[in-house]
């Protein structure tokens, strides 16, 4: 944690609207009275019940004036090495990515668009080679053998809590339009992180979104610096890179999308300057591949301290719904990476990283739906195999972008990523009675390659569906 | 679809059976498909009940040609009027003139979704001073774009910012006498600031279908689409037409023309995304914008258009949208394109057409007070309708297209009242005790008929509306006559009414007696030679469906495209 600043945090108090509300109370209260001590303040304060206001102006203050550090060490050891050979092991991908695409450009009637330098199968591949090892050091776990796919001592919070922290959305209903309007007065007078999460964790009309966010981020009154700092890195762009590549081939997927295929240009764009972009190591909430300088590779590690992996885009995708300012949408981008999807691609036993996440999940599954769960290992076909794509894209794809958003609106809430646990239990839920049919890996992949539609709310409701 | 009405109404209910209706179009798109699709009979001659004709057709052969009572054509006589680029700009203007002439001025202020517009060379001198006042107070910023007249999907477009431009266009014309003539333009104002999705501009194909201009009857069809240009949009860059013209044509001769989803969201998404970015409020108020902008449009011409009861029109009007939502009119076809690039877009403009067929009523079935029929719903009857208050829209244009269960539901509806009536006439006809001599006189008629082919001859015995008791019979006499394959066509027709049948209470007697008449008709009247094509046209119809998987789940469903578009992969 970084010394606090005291010239720093008078600033950002003064920045905010709170503030000077506040002050001109105070100054109204104390008739021009010259000398003011904190004591009075105190008492001034309890006076006119804006107590409770002022702490929450000052620790938020506080809060923003502190910051938060990349998270470079996990506290479990074997994590740490781990996270090094995952590292290793992308680069030798991405030199294979490299000799292929040489050869494509000598032959160019074999050309293969699946080219990428790793992809959520690869990712679970690789969080599967963890049981082994820690089965190996801690003997106690060769004697109990799970059915889990994951089954590593990492601290977890309890599946209950998380079940009950989520049940109120199941309540959630649609609200009328005077207090939509109500909402939208309050976004826009709120300044507060935690006001606002208990908007988010709420309802967020639509059309109020794109503020909101922006608030959240402390963007609402920087768009020229954001608009400037675009500016560099699309300059910087200039120069190709081999990594531009492989984001050209990755928007593909994204152009065959009806929701999407218009922004794809945009999302290109915003995807080279995301690795050009110097800021996002210090920004990052989780080093996500330890920078090791290997010897004899052609290769290093982009700008922004990791690989691009396949569908990247998707995350960039449903945010081309908040904004038409391609700026606005870099940066709500950017902050989205930086705070929340770098963890699902971590390498790490805190709570929000991807291995943290699958556990929970394997938990819930196993111990509300045992027997789906058991059919599941019996075919060939984990839990974790299934949801996999959707936990790490977020349901990017599989639901329409005002329910992208939804979710959005709750990892925003939430400041957490618990939100997709509840939503892949849910969407295990949904197709049980077909899954429980399926005979083999390839009936439940047809399952999934069916028509289907799911909702936010619709999954919720599913998640706690006995 | 209209395969609902052939499935719930019997055939014997029908006045006017789809097995005798003859269409002819030289289109061989959409438009042939969903002709076909209703098991009309294609002719090549003028007996026929509905002509989609060309709109060139309508200027050189309409005014020669007698149009017999029951014969439907798709176009106006002058709907030029409205589809004509300078036409529609002069109508518009003058009906806001003379709006403000009778005080109205609030309706006339609503005329203000055309941008400013000058016919050349007519009106080249009043142009050009408005050109010089505009760049005086600093607003020549905003360029122009000039429109040759009578030519469609973007053929000599060109947006120019300095006077030299156009004064250069129009030297060339002075030294080509011959196309001074054939070649004018309209130049108008262009919009600067359009709405951008992705970077891109684009712009809105609406279809309104118009059955009558007195009153006038409007149908408005709730799916469209949203047309992107495929390069960023650029507001210096006014020489690269790809960026600021969203036609398909144009935009097909670019190099990264995006061929599985056609550069085109239906209105639905682009609903959604408006929805998710600007709120619920201001895009229901801009949709609504819109609907009213389409009636206003037709409203400013309808005591222009010759009002023809065998005409209607299909419309397709081209809608921007600018930064801040308003709607700006660019132009009304008459002829909409009804080529498909994708699958669904194929699906999409068969059902339009079928609708349109439905609202149409060639068979007679509709009541005519039907307020939604298909994917269009009725917004105009004289005047503009509007929608309840505590309704959740201000317009069904661009909400979800429920036309298959909504087709579903009133063909259910129509066939019980069809059934109701045709039993209220049986019961009447026995109680007359008349019967055998009625019939005597039906076989005579009969004999006439089958001397005469022409539709109008059969048509004289037809009353539009059911219920006149002996022409209703002469009608299932002669669809038994041109029924093909009876035997087969009937067993499936049965089985799939069998629900009706518990509603309908038809005398056995009278059912029997029918039948029987209907066998013996088909076996005098068709030849073993008519028997065969009838064979063959029936097994086209039935194979030629190319993406019948894809609209059945679209329609069951109500699903994405995205989702369709995996399944299709």
């Amino acid at each position: 944690m970084q010394q606090l600043d005291n010239q720093e945090i008078l600033m950002k108090l003064k920045a905010s609207k709170q503030f000077w509300d506040i002050k001109k109370k105070i100054k109204q209260g104390f008739n021009e009275q010259l000398k003011i001590g904190v004591n009075d303040i105190q008492k001034f304060a309890q006076s006119c019940e804006i107590e409770d206001q002022l702490i929450k102006l000052i620790s938020h203050i506080l809060k923003k004036s502190k910051k938060r550090e990349t998270l470079k060490e996990d506290q479990i050891e074997f994590l740490n090495t781990s996270k090094i050979k995952w590292t290793e092991l992308l680069f030798k991908n991405l030199d294979i990515v490299h000799q292929k695409t040489k050869n494509q450009e000598e032959d160019d009637t074999n050309t293969d668009s699946k080219l990428y330098i790793y992809d959520e199968k690869n990712l679970l591949a690789f969080l599967q080679t963890f049981k082994q090892q820690q089965s190996n050091s801690l003997y106690q776990n060769v004697q109990f053998q799970s059915n889990k796919l994951l089954n590593i001592n990492i601290p977890l919070k309890s599946s209950q809590s998380i079940l009950d922290k989520y049940q109120y959305l199941l309540l959630q209903e649609e609200l009328q339009d005077d207090k939509i309007n109500k909402i939208r007065k309050q976004i826009e007078n709120e300044h507060l992180d935690i006001e606002l999460e208990k908007i988010a964790q709420n309802f967020v009309p639509n059309g109020e979104r794109c503020l909101l966010y922006l608030k959240y981020f402390e963007f609402d009154h920087q768009e020229t610096v954001i608009q400037q700092n675009f500016a560099k890195l699309q300059k910087e762009c200039s120069n190709q890179l081999f990594y531009d590549e492989l984001l050209e081939i990755d928007g593909h997927e994204i152009s065959e999308d009806t929701f999407y295929f218009v922004f794809q240009e945009q999302i290109l764009t915003c995807l080279k300057c995301f690795i050009r972009d110097k800021t996002i190591k210090e920004n990052i909430r989780i080093q996500l591949q330890s920078g090791l300088k290997k010897e004899n590779t052609e290769f290093q590690l982009p700008v922004a301290g990791f690989f691009p992996f396949k569908n990247i885009s998707k995350y960039v995708a449903p945010i081309c719904y908040l904004s038409t300012k391609i700026h606005i949408i870099y940066a709500l981008f950017k902050e989205f990476f930086c705070r929340y999807f770098c963890f699902l691609h971590s390498i790490s036993s805190e709570n929000n990283s991807i291995l943290a996440l699958c556990m929970q999940i394997e938990e819930i599954v196993s111990t509300r739906s045992p027997k789906l769960f058991h059919h599941l290992k019996v075919i060939g076909s984990d839990t974790l195999k299934l949801i996999m794509h959707q936990l790490v894209y977020c349901f990017i794809g599989d639901m329409d972008p005002p329910h992208i958003l939804t979710i959005y609106d709750q990892i925003i809430g939430h400041d957490s990523l618990e939100i997709l646990i509840i939503l892949c239990v849910g969407f295990l839920n949904k197709y049980k009675p077909k899954l429980l049919l399926a005979k083999n890996y390839e009936n439940v992949q047809q399952i999934f390659s069916e028509l289907r539609e799911d909702k936010f709310q619709e999954l919720v409701q599913f998640a706690y569906k006995q | 679809m209209s395969e609902y009405f052939r499935k719930y109404i019997k055939k014997e209910h029908y006045s006017n059976h789809y097995s005798n209706l003859k269409f002819k179009t030289s289109f061989r798109n959409c438009i042939l498909e969903a002709l076909k699709r209703r098991q009309w009979k294609e002719v090549e001659g003028d007996d026929w009940d509905i002509m989609w004709a060309e709109k060139e057709w309508i200027h050189e052969v309409m005014d020669h040609t007698h149009l017999q009572p029951n014969q439907k054509i798709n176009h106006f006589r002058n709907h030029y009027e409205l589809t004509r680029k300078d036409l529609m700009i002069k109508n518009l203007k003058r009906f806001k003139r003379n709006l403000e002439r009778e005080n109205k001025m609030e309706e006339a202020n609503n005329y203000n979704f055309f941008p400013q517009t000058f016919h050349l060379p007519s009106e080249y001198p009043i142009f050009c001073e408005e050109f010089k006042r505009q760049s005086q107070n600093g607003e020549s910023k905003t360029p122009w774009i000039m429109k040759p007249i009578g030519k469609s999907q973007g053929k000599g477009i060109f947006i120019f910012n300095k006077i030299q431009s156009i004064s250069q266009w129009k030297n060339t014309l002075r030294f080509n006498q011959e196309a001074q003539q054939a070649e004018s333009y309209i130049v108008q104002k262009y919009i600067a600031d359009p709405l951008l999705i992705g970077g891109k501009k684009f712009d809105m194909r609406i279809y309104l279908l118009c059955t009558s201009y007195q009153p006038l009857t409007l149908y408005l069809y709730r799916t469209g689409f949203a047309r992107f240009t495929h390069h960023r949009y650029d507001n210096e860059d006014i020489s690269n037409t790809y960026v600021h013209l969203t036609n398909v044509a144009i935009q097909k001769t670019s190099d990264n023309y995006d061929e599985k989803l056609g550069g085109k969201w239906n209105l639905q998404t682009l609903k959604l995304f408006l929805m998710t970015k600007f709120g619920q409020e201001k895009v229901a108020e801009t949709f609504y914008n819109i609907q009213m902008l389409m009636i206003r449009s037709l409203q400013a011409v309808q005591k222009i258009i010759i009002n023809d009861k065998h005409c209607f029109e299909l419309y397709g009007f081209d809608i921007l949208l600018d930064a801040s939502l308003k709607p700006w009119l660019l132009e009304v076809n008459a002829s909409p394109s009804m080529t498909s690039n994708t699958p669904i877009d194929f699906e999409l403009k068969c059902g339009l057409l079928d609708d349109v067929f439905t609202i149409i009523d060639l068979e007679k079935v509709l009541t005519g007070n039907e307020e939604q029929i298909g994917g269009f719903d009725l917004v105009c009857k004289g005047n503009p309708i509007k929608l309840p208050l505590n309704s959740t829209f201000t317009t069904y244009l661009g909400s979800f297209n429920n036309r298959q269960q909504q087709l579903k539901k009133i063909a259910k509806s129509t066939a019980l009242r069809l059934a109701q009536t045709y039993q209220e006439i049986q019961t009447k006809s026995v109680g007359d005790g008349s019967k055998n001599q009625k019939e005597k006189e039906e076989k005579e008629k009969q004999q006439q008929r089958s001397t005469s082919k022409g539709p109008q001859s059969m048509q004289n015995g037809i009353n539009n509306k059911i219920g006149m008791q002996p022409k209703q019979n002469s009608i299932i006499k002669r669809n038994g006559t041109n029924l093909p394959a009876l035997g087969t066509l009937q067993y499936k027709t049965n089985v799939k009414r069998q629900p009706l049948q518990n509603a309908v209470q038809v005398q056995p007697a009278q059912i029997q007696q029918i039948n029987s008449n209907k066998k013996i008709n088909e076996e005098q009247t068709l030849t073993p030679n008519q028997k065969l094509q009838q064979l063959t046209i029936d097994n086209k119809l039935s194979t030629f469906q190319p993406y019948k998987q894809q609209s059945q789940y679209n329609d069951v469903m109500g699903m994405s495209n995205r989702n369709l578009q995996r399944n299709e992969e």
